[in-house]
Order: structure tokens, then C-alpha cells, then sequence
């Protein structure tokens, strides 16, 4: 772990100098943040907030290519595996929940099964955090969900905006590679830059105003009323859109296809898309039986992988608290106020 | 030099009429560019707007529906429904951005022999300087 | 005015006399000024309802989940469900009817009038507020919104922070209603296609980089699609399998089905998913703006729904929504309907 600062008018340089990496910086668009990776813009925009399509697109894309198959001239089908293209990432401006939100992944496509073509991106990227001053929506609630506007949890580096220079933790080695990149634009720590960032995240954390009281007791809430018609009342104004989950830092269920561009000969390709718990399509059986048939159940699906399986799988929440789900909801279908009817229901 | 661009051109051409015709052309051995690929529909009016999207989402670079002159549809009002309906599918395109030139609708009666031949040539002449149609196509 | 007081007063008379099922109306989210469809299913709670600038949502749209409940139950309970309409979504009622869809009765309609305003656009309200909060949004008198701030009250003049939809609305007064609140005062609409000129006037390869940006960044949430009163099949060429898949389905049609489009979102399939959707909608969108609010990454979709609103009415002289008797644009002709692009 190392421990510098580096001047915002240094921060053009020190992004120049990172030569050898694919550089994301958040751009402002007419819909809202992204990230990009356009080279032109080399600092961090003060009013940035965070990116409506979280990071994860870059580590888990909508579509990925597994392999492409082709009938040979005897009939044979010939495989050709393509993988992620070598180019190592760094991303800048990731906020801690969404770095949280990555080491959750990492569960997922980790374990005693990895998934190559995710790690293949993964360990090419480095998460450059960004502590948040401001929470940067009205509906952050990261504290309730066991993290923290300052949370160190799956990133690289966290930069602490210090007014003109940026308190920089390096976390882990791939942290470290960046800084050594231009080591001449860190300095030093002193302990007032550590009193400051302390300050700094401490007055953030004030200023989270959203709260999910008790989440950890909402796994055992959540098995108890599992087969109640709470799901319904809950659900009843749901559109069963993507929004949600597809905007989740999280959220990570995909499917799985043949897209083949000519049947004689037959040849083709084999790639995975984000896909979403909310489509009614996504438990279709092939029988045309759906054992999520209607809202309440897709509704109670989303929260219960958030709020009970993954604490039964991990011990931690699937939730990051980032509050996406709730400002772009289109019909105002709001986590925190569901979980909370949900920790009370039947009280 | 490299060889000049042939522009595909899939005809969508109604079993009645201008498929008749496009075979009258044919046995009267009247000569027309290769660069059609026919494909009979029963009438013009079944030809869904999916058709032209999936036609040129497939990489033609033209794409032409054809039936039977107002009046003479075989069905009494096929082609005025797919007149209109194409109508609006040309209009889209051309707002998207595609050039008004790659979607085309012709009347040619079965015994227009000459008229589809002509055709033909025309597309293919209004379409060669327009190179590869890539907007609407797939990427793999 | 349109009183709240007669809207919760005349929910509640249908309610408690069992006249429908239940009532869809707008809420408050939480404390704050937004709302939410709300189902009012007692009549004690029609005190939850409200009537706000804020209430853009066409809620025509539930009524697809309500036929889709009834095809599903053994012995469903067929009264009318209760809704509040705006102009634009009664016309979205309309075509309902006049595609069979639904039918009168199953429709119970207190049509609100937006008279001299209509519903606003958050992205021009935050954008006349400059960083401040707006603590509630209120309809002010003669065309204006009345918007609390840091507990003042600062009155906007409509045509500032009016959703486009509004601006160029033909009707703003619901075109069939069981009970009508509010005055017919017609807003003077002006040019009714004025979103759409420039686009019009764009160089062809401007406009196709326009569009190339735009549907590149389409995610395929499909919330324009879920959120829209017209988008009621039940199998969508979008969707990889299709729901109306049964038992009854056999392997051989399972393997049959067409893929138009793949799911991958690439610009060729997000194209086609988009020009799909607009050759549909024409002659049935009835333009309340839905598909363009709920959009994550803002893609205009209006623009590409008015463009077919526009030619429909020029080409073929057609009116989407006035008339539940009229058939619909593309089952219908004129033998001089234009065909000067036809060889
Ligand atoms: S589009 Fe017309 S009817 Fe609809 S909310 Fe706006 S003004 Fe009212
Ligand atoms: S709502 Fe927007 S992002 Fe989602 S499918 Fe529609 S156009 Fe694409
Ligand atoms: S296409 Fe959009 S504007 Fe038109 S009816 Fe549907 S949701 Fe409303």
C-alpha cells in the first residue's frame, strides 16, 4: 500500500504517461456520464457524478464472443475460439460503489469455475476510485449496504479530491504499476493531506441521505414472505423493462446464443449478452412452461438474489447501494422503500 | 483496376405479375444485369416491411418490391395496401439516412417483359456509384 | 382548474359502488414531488392520489397487463379497470378500440383536461432551475407551473418547461372520457411537427450520423417498448424466444421461428429493432412521449414516431386517435393514395 498526492494540473501528465493502457475517463453526454475512451479529455470534471452505464460494461460487456464454427467441405464443423483482445484498461472516476460492485462480480464469475473470458478482461484492468464528495445522486445509500462513500473494496487506487491535489491510495501492485508510470508527479504525504482526507470522507458520509435500515435482516424477512401477495402489490405498476438491471453495477445474468450467418454451409458464432430476470422471456422453458410467470415473482426474483441468495452464497449483499435502479426506474419502483415495506410487512 | 462494384439487388416480386413479367423477359431472351436476386411473394401486399429491413440488414444494396398495377391485383387491393405501407417504410429509411436509391417499387405486369428489363438496368445504374450498402448491415 | 378534491371524490364513487375493478391514478413518490402510477384498489385510499404537472405517465399501458391477467385466470373479474387520461392517452384508448384490443367496457375513464399546460420536462425544469430543487411542482393559473424552492414560489410561464410532446399536442383535452374534469381550453399548439424540421432539412449523411450515434447506444432495455400503450404483442420480433411459446408449441416450430433480429446490440440489430418499432407504431402512436422519457441513454425515439405521424398525415391524411371507428392506417387505402415513387 502506498500513499502520495499528485496535483490536479499534474493529473493531464500523469494520464499522457499511461501509454501502454486503454484510458477511460467519464465524459459528459447529453444523457449523463460515460465512460470513454476518446483521449481527449485528461482530468476528472468536478461536477462529475457517476456513469449511467456502470464500469462493468468494460469488464463484463453486453456481447461477448466466445467462439465463431464454420462446416468444413466433409461436414465437419471447425471451432475457432476467440477471446478478448489483449489491451490492457484503466479506468478513472470509478466511485466505490460500483468498485464494490465489481469485486461482487468477481464472486460470481470466480470460485471453482472461472470464467476465462471475464478474467481475461478483468486482470487486464486497473479500477482507478474516486471518493465521493457529494453522494452523486439523491438516491445513493451505499452506507446501509455495508460500504462507505470512501470504500477501498475491489479498486486499485482511490484518488480523494483534496480541492487542487488528490490524496492517492495505491491498493494493490496493479495500483502501484500506475503510479510508477511517472513517479516524478507524486509527492510525498504529509499529515496534513491525511487530516484533510479524513475530513473529506467523513463530512461524505454526512451527506448520504438515503437509508435501508436493518438489511441484514432482511434475508430471513424475505424467506418468510416469500409466497405472500406483498410481491404483488409491489410489482403492480412494474413494466418489466431492463432498466433495472441492466443499470445495475451488479446485476450480471446473461444468455447465451447461436447466431448463425449462413445455414449452407452453416457457419456462425456462439456469444453471450446481458440478459435481465425482469424479461418474461428469461425462465421460458422450452416446454413454454415460465416458473416466473408474472411481476411479483420477477419483482421478488431481483431482490431476493440481492438480499438473500448472495448472503447465503458469500455473505455479502448484491446490492451496492449506487441508487441507479431507483432514479431511472420509469414507473418509481424504489428499493429501499420495498425492502423497508418488506422488513415491516406483517408487523 | 479492381473489378467495378456489382450492386445485389433483392426483388420481392409478386407471383401474378412482375414475376410473370421478369420471366417474360427471360424467354423472349431479352438480356438484363445479373445482379437481381428474386424472390416470389404471392402479392405485393404481403411483402412485410421485416422483409426489407432483414434484406438489407443481410447486405443487399438494393432492395425493390414489385406487383401488379393498381387495379389488376390478383387479390382486388393487395398492391394498394402495399403502396401505401412501402410508402411509409421508404419514408423511414430515407429519414434514418439511407439512400432514397437502395429501396425501390415498380408496377410491371406479366407482360412488361420490357419495362422489368429496363428496370433493371436503371437500378443497377443508380446504384453502382453508391458503392456497398453498409448502414444497415450486419457486422459479422 | 382540475380539482383533485372532484378526482379523488369521483374514484371513490366508483369504487365503493363496485363499478370497477380498480382505479389507476398518480402518487406521490415518497415525500418528494414525483409521482407514480398508483392502483387504488379501496376507497378509503383515494386520498394517495394526486394531480400534478408531474404526472407524464399514459397508464392506458396497465391495460395490457389486465388482459393479459384475465387470459391467464379460470374466473376472471371482468368489470372495467378504473384510469386517469390525459388528451394524449385517451387517443391511445382509441386505437385500442379501433384495433379490438380492448373494448369500451372494459375501460372506465375520468379524462382530465391539461387546458392551458400539460405535463413537464424534468430535464428542462432542472435546467431552469439552474441547481436548485424543487421541493413541489404545482399548476399555476393561466398556463403557467407553480414551482416550490428552498420554500418560495417561483412561477414558470408552460412553453418553458413543457415535455415537447406537449408542445406540439393536437388535443390537450381527452377525446373520450366517462367523466371529463377540467375545461376544454385549447392551447394554441403551434407547428405540430416542429421537433422533427430540422432533422427533415439535414443532409442525408448528417442525418445518418445523427441516427448512427443515437441507436449505437441503445441498450435494448426495451423500456421504450414495455412502456408504451401500443406495444401490446404478445410476441415481439425482438425477442429471441417468443413468449407466446405454449405447450401446445411444437419443437419443429420452436425451430422454425424466424429470428429477425439477434440480441447482440450491435447498430445493424439495434437499427432493426428500432425501425421495426417505428413502422409499427405508424398511424397508432399517438405521441404521449413515454418511449423518449423513459429511454436511459435519451435516444429521441419521438423523433422517429412524429416523422411517421407526419407523413401519415400528409401522405394519407390520417389522424392517429381521434376516431375508434376509423380502421387502422395500413389496413386501409384511397385509390389516390400518392404513388409518385413507384416506377
Ligand atoms: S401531450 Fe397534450 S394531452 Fe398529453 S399531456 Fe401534453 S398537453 Fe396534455
Ligand atoms: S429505452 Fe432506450 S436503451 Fe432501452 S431499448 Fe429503448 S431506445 Fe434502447
Ligand atoms: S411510441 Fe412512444 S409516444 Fe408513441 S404511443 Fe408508444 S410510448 Fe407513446
Amino acid at each position: 500500500m502506498m500513499e502520495k498526492t499528485i496535483l490536479k494540473s499534474s493529473f493531464p501528465q500523469w494520464i499522457k504517461s499511461l501509454q501502454s493502457f486503454k484510458v477511460f475517463i467519464p465524459k459528459r453526454e447529453n444523457f449523463g456520464w460515460e465512460l470513454s475512451s476518446n483521449n481527449q479529455i485528461l482530468e476528472i470534471a468536478s461536477d462529475y457524478t457517476y456513469p449511467v452505464v456502470p464500469p462493468k460494461k468494460l469488464i463484463f460487456p453486453q456481447e461477448e464472443i466466445f467462439f465463431e464454427f464454420e462446416q468444413n467441405p466433409d461436414n465437419g464443423i471447425e471451432l475457432k475460439e476467440v477471446l478478448p483482445e489483449e489491451s490492457p484498461q484503466v479506468i478513472f472516476g470509478v466511485r466505490p460503489c460500483d468498485g464494490r460492485a465489481v469485486e461482487a462480480m468477481d464472486l460470481v464469475f470466480g470460485g471453482s469455475f472461472e470464467d476465462l473470458y471475464y478474467w481475461r478482461r478483468r486482470r487486464q484492468t486497473t479500477l482507478v476510485g474516486l471518493a465521493c464528495h457529494q453522494p452523486p445522486s439523491e438516491n445513493c445509500f451505499c452506507l446501509s449496504v455495508e460500504g462507505s462513500p470512501y470504500s477501498e473494496d475491489g479498486l486499485d487506487i482511490l484518488l480523494t479530491d483534496l480541492g487542487d491535489r488528490y490524496f492517492v491510495k495505491a491498493l494493490t501492485e496493479k495500483g502501484e504499476k500506475l503510479l510508477s508510470e511517472a513517479p516524478s508527479l507524486f509527492k510525498e504525504i504529509t499529515p496534513k493531506d491525511r487530516e484533510e482526507k479524513e475530513r473529506v470522507h467523513l463530512e461524505a458520509q454526512g451527506k448520504i441521505k438515503r437509508h435501508l435500515n436493518g438489511a441484514r435482516e432482511l434475508p430471513e424477512k424475505i424467506k418468510a414472505i416469500f409466497d405472500s401477495n406483498f410481491w404483488d402489490e409491489e410489482s403492480s405498476n412494474c413494466l418489466r423493462c431492463g432498466i433495472c438491471t441492466y443499470l445495475c453495477p451488479t446485476c450480471h445474468c446473461f444468455d447465451i446464443n447461436d447466431e448463425t450467418k449462413s445455414l449452407a454451409p452453416l457457419r456462425g458464432r456462439r456469444i453471450r449478452t446481458w440478459d435481465t430476470c425482469q424479461f418474461p422471456d428469461f425462465t421460458m422453458h422450452s416446454s413454454g412452461h415460465n416458473p416466473r410467470p408474472d411481476r411479483a415473482s420477477r419483482l421478488r426474483q431481483r431482490l431476493a438474489h440481492k438480499f438473500l441468495y448472495f448472503i447465503l452464497l458469500y455473505d455479502r449483499f448484491q446490492c451496492v447501494g449506487c441508487g441507479r435502479c431507483i432514479s431511472l426506474c420509469p414507473v418509481g419502483i424504489d428499493i429501499i422503500e420495498v425492502l423497508t415495506r418488506a422488513r415491516n410487512h406483517g408487523k | 483496376m479492381a473489378a467495378e462494384f456489382e450492386p445485389r439487388i433483392v426483388a420481392f416480386l409478386c407471383k401474378w405479375c412482375s414475376s410473370a413479367g421478369a420471366d417474360l423477359a427471360g424467354v423472349s431472351r431479352m438480356e438484363y444485369p445479373p445482379n437481381v436476386i428474386p424472390i416470389q411473394v404471392m402479392c405485393s401486399g404481403s411483402v412485410s416491411p421485416l422483409y426489407v429491413f432483414s434484406a438489407l440488414s443481410h447486405g443487399a444494396d438494393g432492395v425493390l418490391v414489385s406487383g401488379c398495377h393498381p387495379g389488376d391485383c390478383h387479390y382486388i387491393k393487395g398492391n394498394y395496401y402495399a403502396r401505401r405501407r412501402l410508402a411509409l417504410v421508404k419514408k423511414l429509411l430515407e429519414y434514418i439516412g439511407l439512400e432514397p436509391q437502395r429501396f425501390q417499387m415498380s408496377w410491371v405486369s406479366a407482360t412488361e417483359g420490357v419495362k422489368f428489363s429496363q428496370l433493371i438496368y436503371d437500378l443497377v445504374k443508380e446504384l453502382k456509384p453508391l458503392g456497398p450498402q453498409t448502414k444497415f448491415r450486419r457486422n459479422y | 382548474m382540475v380539482s383533485l378534491d372532484q378526482l379523488k371524490e369521483e374514484v371513490k364513487k366508483a369504487l365503493s359502488s363496485g363499478k370497477v375493478k380498480y382505479f389507476i391514478g398518480y402518487e406521490n413518490i415518497g415525500s418528494g414531488w414525483q409521482v407514480r402510477p398508483a392502483f387504488i384498489r379501496q376507497p378509503e385510499d383515494v386520498d394517495r392520489l394526486v394531480w400534478t404537472p408531474a404526472c407524464f405517465h399514459n397508464l392506458v399501458r396497465f391495460l395490457h397487463d389486465e388482459k393479459r391477467r384475465r387470459a391467464r385466470e379460470k374466473n376472471p373479474d371482468i368489470r372495467p379497470v378504473g384510469l386517469v387520461v390525459k388528451g394524449c392517452d385517451s387517443r391511445s384508448i382509441n386505437v385500442l378500440l379501433q384495433e379490438k384490443y380492448i373494448e369500451r367496457n372494459d375501460v372506465y375513464i375520468i379524462g382530465v383536461s391539461c387546458e392551458l399546460t400539460g405535463v413537464i420536462n424534468i430535464t428542462k425544469l432542472n435546467q431552469h432551475l439552474n441547481g436548485l430543487k424543487p421541493q413541489k411542482v404545482l399548476f399555476g393559473s393561466k398556463g403557467t407551473f407553480k414551482v416550490i424552492v428552498d420554500d418560495r414560489e417561483i412561477e414558470i410561464e408552460a412553453p418553458d418547461i413543457l415535455a415537447d410532446r406537449c408542445l406540439e399536442c393536437p388535443a390537450n383535452f381527452p377525446v373520450i372520457a366517462d367523466v371529463i374534469l377540467g375545461e376544454e381550453i385549447k392551447r394554441n399548439p403551434g407547428n405540430r411537427y416542429q421537433s422533427i424540421s430540422a432533422y427533415e432539412k439535414m443532409a442525408l449523411d448528417e442525418r445518418w450520423s445523427f441516427w448512427q450515434q443515437q441507436f449505437s447506444r441503445c441498450l435494448r432495455c426495451y423500456a421504450c417498448r414495455s412502456v408504451c400503450p401500443m406495444c401490446y404483442c404478445d410476441e415481439c420480433v425482438a425477442d429471441s424466444i417468443a413468449y407466446a411459446v405454449t405447450a401446445e408449441t411444437t419443437a419443429d416450430e420452436k425451430a422454425q421461428k424466424t429470428r429477425w433480429v439477434e440480441r447482440n446490440p450491435e447498430l445493424s440489430e439495434n437499427i432493426f429493432y428500432h425501425l421495426v418499432r417505428a413502422i409499427h407504431l405508424a398511424g397508432r402512436c399517438v405521441d404521449c412521449g413515454e418511449c423518449e422519457r423513459v429511454c436511459p441513454v435519451e435516444i429521441p425515439l419521438r423523433l422517429l414516431n412524429k416523422k411517421m405521424e407526419k407523413e401519415a398525415k400528409e401522405l394519407f391524411g390520417y389522424e392517429v386517435g381521434f376516431d375508434p371507428a376509423q380502421p387502422p392506417l395500413i389496413a386501409c387505402f384511397r385509390d389516390n393514395d400518392p404513388q409518385d415513387f413507384i416506377r
